[in-house]
C-alpha cells in the first residue's frame, strides 16, 4: 500500500530581496519591507512530502533515518543561521523570494537523493512565515 | 469537492518488529523501539469527496461524520496501548504509516453518501501521513 510521509525540518537566515534588474525605486515597489539594505529573517520550515510502499515487516514507508540525513547535509548544513545571499551560490545571481528558495531546495535534495531513502520525492513545501507558503510538486 | 474534519486522540506505542532482532528495531525505529512505550498526541484529518446538495448546501453532514469518526476511531484509539488494544496491530507494527491504513480500513464503506478521499495521521509536528486508499 503507496501512503505519502511528510517530515518538516526547520532553518533559520537571513536574506534580502533585490533584483539588479530593477530600479531602486522598482525594487521598493515588488518587495516592500523585503527590500531592506540590511536584510531581515525568518524561521523557515521545510516540509517534504514522499511517496513509498508500507514494509510488511517494518510499517515504514521510508527509511527516515536516511531522509533526516539529506535533509542535514542538503538543508540544515548550507543554510542554517546562513545569509542566503551572500553564502548560498544560487542567491548571487537569483533573487531568494520563498519561490526560488523552494526551486533551490529541490534542486538540492534531487540531486542528493539516495536509493536507501526507500521512498519518491513528491511534494516541495517552504514555509516563510505563517502566510507565506510555497509549494512544488516534483 | 473536499471537505475535511479533524480529531485528535492520545494513544502509546511501540515500533517493535517480532521478525527483527534488537539491534535492527533500534537502527530502523530509534527511540521509536523502546519496549516500555511512548506516546504522542495524533491529529487526524479525514477528507470526504463530494458535491454539495442543492438544498443543504452540505456534501455529507459534518454531525454524521463527526458520529463516525467518534466510533470507528476515538473509541478504538484514545487513551489505549496500541500495539496490545488495538487490532491490527498485535500483528503489524504500529507506525504513523500503518495507523493511516487502519483508520482508513475503518471508515471506508461506512460515510453515507460521499466518497472517502484521504486519511492524513500528524504523529508529530514533523512527521505526518497520508493514505489515499492505494492498493
Amino acid at each position: 500500500m503507496t501512503v505519502r510521509l511528510t517530515r518538516k525540518y526547520g532553518f533559520a537566515a537571513s536574506h534580502r530581496l533585490h533584483s539588479p534588474a530593477l530600479s531602486d525605486e522598482e525594487n521598493r515597489r515588488t518587495y516592500g519591507k523585503c527590500d531592506n539594505p540590511h536584510g531581515h529573517g525568518h524561521n523557515y520550515e521545510v516540509e517534504l512530502t514522499v511517496a513509498g510502499v508500507v514494509d510488511a515487516v517494518t510499517g515504514r514507508a521510508a527509511n527516515l533515518e536516511a531522509l533526516d540525513a539529506l535533509a542535514r547535509r542538503v538543508i540544515r548544513e548550507p543554510f542554517h543561521h546562513r545569509n542566503l545571499n551572500e553564502e548560498v551560490t544560487a542567491f548571487r545571481t537569483e533573487v531568494p523570494t520563498t519561490e526560488n528558495l523552494t526551486v533551490e531546495v529541490e534542486r538540492r535534495v534531487r540531486a542528493g537523493w539516495t536509493e536507501e531513502i526507500g521512498a519518491r520525492l513528491e511534494k516541495i513545501r517552504i514555509r516563510e512565515t505563517d502566510r507565506n507558503i510555497c509549494e512544488l510538486s516534483v | 469537492m473536499l471537505i475535511s474534519k479533524k480529531i485528535e486522540f492520545a494513544a502509546s506505542h511501540i515500533c517493535r518488529s517480532a521478525q527483527l532482532s534488537d539491534a535492527e528495531n533500534e537502527r530502523v525505529y530509534g527511540a521509536a523501539a523502546n519496549p516500555l512505550g511512548h506516546g504522542h498526541n495524533y491529529v487526524v484529518e479525514v477528507a470526504i469527496e463530494g458535491e454539495p446538495d442543492r438544498v443543504t448546501g452540505m456534501i455529507l453532514d459534518l454531525k454524521q461524520l463527526k458520529d463516525i469518526l467518534e466510533e470507528r476511531v476515538m473509541d478504538v484509539y484514545d487513551h489505549r496501548l496500541l500495539n496490545r488494544e488495538v487490532t491490527p496491530f498485535d500483528k503489524v507494527v504500529p507506525t504513523v504509516e500503518n495507523i493511516a491504513i487502519d483508520i482508513w480500513n475503518r471508515i471506508e464503506g461506512h460515510i453515507p453518501g460521499a466518497r472517502l478521499y484521504s486519511v492524513r495521521v500528524h504523529e508529530t509536528n514533523e512527521l505526518c501521513v497520508e493514505y489515499r486508499g492505494e492498493k
